[in-house]
């Protein structure tokens, strides 16, 4: 479904991610690790279409959309989630769907909308404002569920689970299971915690200085010299 | 929550005062003219207010629509011997073809944005000084055409120019609510936050913002297009003065821009203001006062001062929203 | 026709010096504080008049209204930065609405004081010819380009060397962090505003010396400097001076070539062409992408 070839984001001088290739699959939950300044909220963004790439070719369903612009590739069916919850302001949660509903599904269901409020436990927060009166748990599953409205195909979530503490983690680890279950998605997460990773993800791509450096199941993943090299010797870096 | 029968019977007064009333009152003098003049700005304010509050890009140039708007309708009329309803209306088209020279600008933020356009409103200020060919240069049109006979009203009268101008405020203030009670106008609303977070949804917002701003480009040229045509002469200096910005500023904010009736209140209250008192302490210059109500309504009282008072007679449309 | 534009490109030259100096202040204080000061061209309109006010009542040359308008025009910066700083919601917008209150303020107010009537400068001496070969050009022309030049170094030396210009940078990059590390934003941010005013006095008592001055010359002066903040981008003083040079030749070659009707718009014309296509300036730090 999505395919990553070659890809290449210079910011200047600096060369953020170099020639990465991989791809994820319809079903697929892929988990995106390494250490900070991999290169990971980069992909992100340029998958997602907030930053430009300088060379190599996101294939979507089989289609080329480096030019592309943002709105568009929601609407093809790319959903991400910002590291720091970006809500709506001045709207309501429910309003925060809706416009997501609106714009990115280009239509408004409200049976859906529902359903997805309360898969996210956010069912009696919808008519709160979404800017000031939620928690920061709250806050990430709306980010979650903004994405999700506007039914994607691949769904990308960036440290998701960053600042919960772990009871918190595990039950925002269920919700997106049961999420995945629910809906014929494929999901490509950004995260730091190895365990949720093992436990989550279907198979884990690992980038270190903005190169891919290990691609396959976790299992494989973490048993892999380099990656181990990465994340302990990570701390000198 | 007040029932709709009594905001229904509310608006019907108003209608009624509107329409009736004050035609009647004012009859066909200085006051009404004067009362025509400040609906003009009102115009123009509710126009800016949709750009600047709704869309999120303050404009320091909407001059530049007022004259092209002006210019297209009363060149049509004079030249092609076009109807001058219509002209009006091809003179807001008009305004919205010269907008569209200024979406490049719109991907900027807010102050290259507000400064563009000012820029862009000299540029055609200079145009039609030079395209004198056209424009008949510096010394401008006079004898522009007047408002026709509708329905047996003459609407050249000051109280027909007052019922012309009225239903082209009205019908604009059903657009803005209009739109700001759509998803377009939720989508702008989260626009102001962070744009992006928006794009990533799916919403267009690019596309929004050009149509916010055809939309007021529109409306002001629809009014300059009015003004031309009210006043029968026009002059590049005229017609693209900065007085068309401030007073619409001014009122904008006085009025409370963050409402759909508030710029226009807030028009009609400081034009007046500006005529009667700030005119006869300053002759020259009185536009100093202007500027230094718009100083201190910045400081104090961002939200405008008749939102406080409009709360208790109108819940609803007037109320403001955050 | 070769002299001709060799004139118009030295006339330009020498005008670009003096839209340096003006530029230069409204980009500071863009820079520091992300607000542009819509009062700018004002402030050096009041110096101009100050200018204009000693000639006219004082019978001496101009050039002696410095430090006259030095006194005045730092006040009225230190007030503006005053009511800014009152500003609490939607800073970056309510501030340039406020400044454009001022700027509405201060317009009216020089038309009150002094009407519509242009003025410009009797001295015999200001307005004496100096010549290079087939280049001619008023002495004021010259000694204010020569002013300019100076002032504009001596910034940027000053601004790379002192405390206060790192701080300026550090302010300017991440105010937050700045105040961190000690640094006072609002001394830096003051500062910023008291050098706009030492330019503008300059720039104005310039203006007073060869050019024609009039009310409404504020606010094309304002245009003009963000015009060349605009094309120098940020952070960079010698494109605020290249910058300048560009308009100056820009207009003056306008003039020539065209008709000096033109030239109001040729400014206008270069900032919306560098608006879209180099929108961080001809010689701006590029801008860190999110």
């Amino acid at each position: 479904m999505l395919k990553l070839e070659d890809l290449t984001v210079r910011f200047g001088g600096l060369t953020a991610v170099n020639s990465v290739s991989l791809s994820v699959g319809t079903h697929e939950i892929m988990g995106l690790v390494g250490p900070n300044g991999a290169g990971k909220t980069t992909l992100f963004n340029a998958i997602s279409g907030l930053v430009r790439p300088s060379s190599g070719r996101i294939l979507f369903d089989s289609e080329n959309i480096v030019r592309s612009p943002l709105h568009r590739r929601a609407r093809m069916g790319i959903g991400r989630t910002f590291q720091v919850p970006q809500p709506m302001q001045g709207l309501t949660v429910r309003e925060n769907l809706i416009v997501a509903q609106r714009f990115g599904a280009g239509r408004v269901d409200d049976a859906r909308l529902d359903e997805i409020l309360q898969l996210t436990n956010l069912s009696d927060k919808a008519e709160c404002e979404a800017a000031t009166q939620l928690a920061l748990t709250e806050l990430k599953a709306l980010e979650v569920a903004k994405a999700l409205v506007t039914e994607p195909k691949l769904l990308m979530l960036d440290e998701v689970l960053a600042g919960l503490e772990t009871s918190g983690k595990q039950r925002f680890m269920l919700m997106l299971k049961a999420l995945h279950a629910r809906f014929a998605l494929g999901i490509l997460v950004i995260e730091h915690d190895i365990e949720t990773v093992s436990n989550f993800c279907d198979r884990v791509a690992v980038l270190e200085y903005g190169e891919l450096i290990a691609n396959g199941t976790p299992a494989d993943v973490f048993k892999d010299p380099r990656v181990i090299k990465s994340y302990t010797g990570a701390e000198h870096a | 929550m007040r029932s709709s029968k009594s905001s229904a019977l509310k608006w019907l007064a108003l209608g009624v005062v509107l329409y009736g009333v004050v035609p009647w009152l004012l009859g066909d003098s200085y006051v009404m003219s004067l009362t025509v003049a400040a609906m003009v700005i009102g115009g123009i304010a509710l126009a800016w207010s949709l750009l600047s509050n709704l869309g999120g890009m303050l404009s320091f140039g909407h001059s530049a629509f007022f004259g092209v708007g002006a210019y297209v309708s009363a060149l049509l009329t004079m030249r092609a011997g076009v109807g001058v309803l219509p002209a009006m209306l091809m003179g807001g088209v008009g305004a919205v073809v010269a907008s569209v020279a200024m979406l490049p600008v719109l991907r900027l933020r807010g102050v290259y944005f507000a400064l563009a356009i000012l820029a862009y409103s000299v540029i055609f200020r200079v145009l039609a000084t030079q395209w004198e060919s056209v424009t008949g240069g510096s010394a401008g049109l006079a004898s522009i055409p007047t408002f026709p006979r509708v329905l047996g009203m003459d609407l050249a009268s000051r109280r027909g120019s007052y019922l012309l101008i009225l239903t082209l405020l009205i019908l604009f203030a059903l657009v803005y609510r209009y739109i700001r009670a759509s998803h377009y106008g939720m989508a702008l609303r989260a626009m102001h936050g962070s744009e992006d977070a928006t794009r990533v949804v799916g919403v267009n917002s690019i596309l929004l913002k050009a149509l916010m701003l055809f939309t007021s480009a529109f409306m002001t040229g629809v009014i300059g297009a009015y003004n031309a045509h009210e006043i029968n002469f026009l002059n590049p200096d005229y017609a693209f003065d900065g007085i068309w910005v401030i007073l619409p500023v001014v009122a904008a904010i006085f009025g409370g821009y963050r409402t759909i009736t508030g710029p226009v209140v807030g028009a009609v209250v400081v034009y007046l203001v500006d005529q009667l008192i700030f005119k006869s302490l300053i002759p020259v210059g009185h536009q100093l006062i202007l500027g230094a109500l718009l100083v201190a309504m910045i400081i104090y009282s961002p939200g405008g001062l008749v939102p406080l008072v409009s709360k208790k007679f109108f819940a609803g449309a007037s109320s403001p929203r955050p | 026709m070769t002299d001709l534009i060799l004139q118009s490109l030295y006339s330009g030259i020498l005008q670009g010096g003096l839209y340096a100096l003006i530029g230069l202040g409204l980009a500071l204080v863009f820079g520091t504080m992300n607000v542009i000061n819509f009062a700018h061209g004002e402030l050096v309109l009041l110096a101009a008049y100050m200018a204009y006010m000693v000639e006219a009542h004082l019978g001496v040359n101009p050039i002696f209204a410095i430090p006259v308008a030095l006194v005045l025009v730092c006040l009225c910066s230190a007030l503006i930065y005053g009511l800014l700083s009152l500003v609490r919601v939607d800073r970056e917008l309510n501030s340039l609405i406020l400044t454009y209150g001022v700027a509405v303020i201060l317009t009216n107010a020089i038309l009150f004081i002094w009407s519509a009537d242009p003025h410009s400068t009797g001295s015999d001496w200001l307005q004496g010819a100096v010549v290079f070969g087939p280049l001619f050009s008023m002495r004021g022309q010259v000694l204010f380009f020569i002013v300019a030049v100076i002032l504009l170094a001596g910034l940027w030396w000053w601004l790379s060397r002192s405390w206060y210009g790192r701080a300026l940078r550090a302010v300017s990059s991440n105010r937050a962090a700045a105040q961190l590390m000690g640094i006072n934003p609002r001394a830096t941010e003051i500062i910023s505003f008291l050098i706009a005013g030492i330019l503008a006095s300059f720039a104005g008592v310039a203006i007073f010396s060869y050019q024609v001055i009039q009310p409404a010359s504020g606010e094309s002066l304002t245009i003009k400097a963000f015009i060349i903040t605009v094309l120098a981008g940020m952070g960079s003083i010698p494109g605020v001076l290249i910058g300048g040079i560009l308009l100056g030749l820009a207009e003056a070659l306008t003039a020539t070539l065209g008709s000096s009707a033109w030239q109001e718009l040729v400014g206008m014309v270069l900032f919306l062409l560098v608006l879209f296509f180099m929108p961080n300036g001809l010689f701006g730090v590029k801008a860190r992408r999110g």
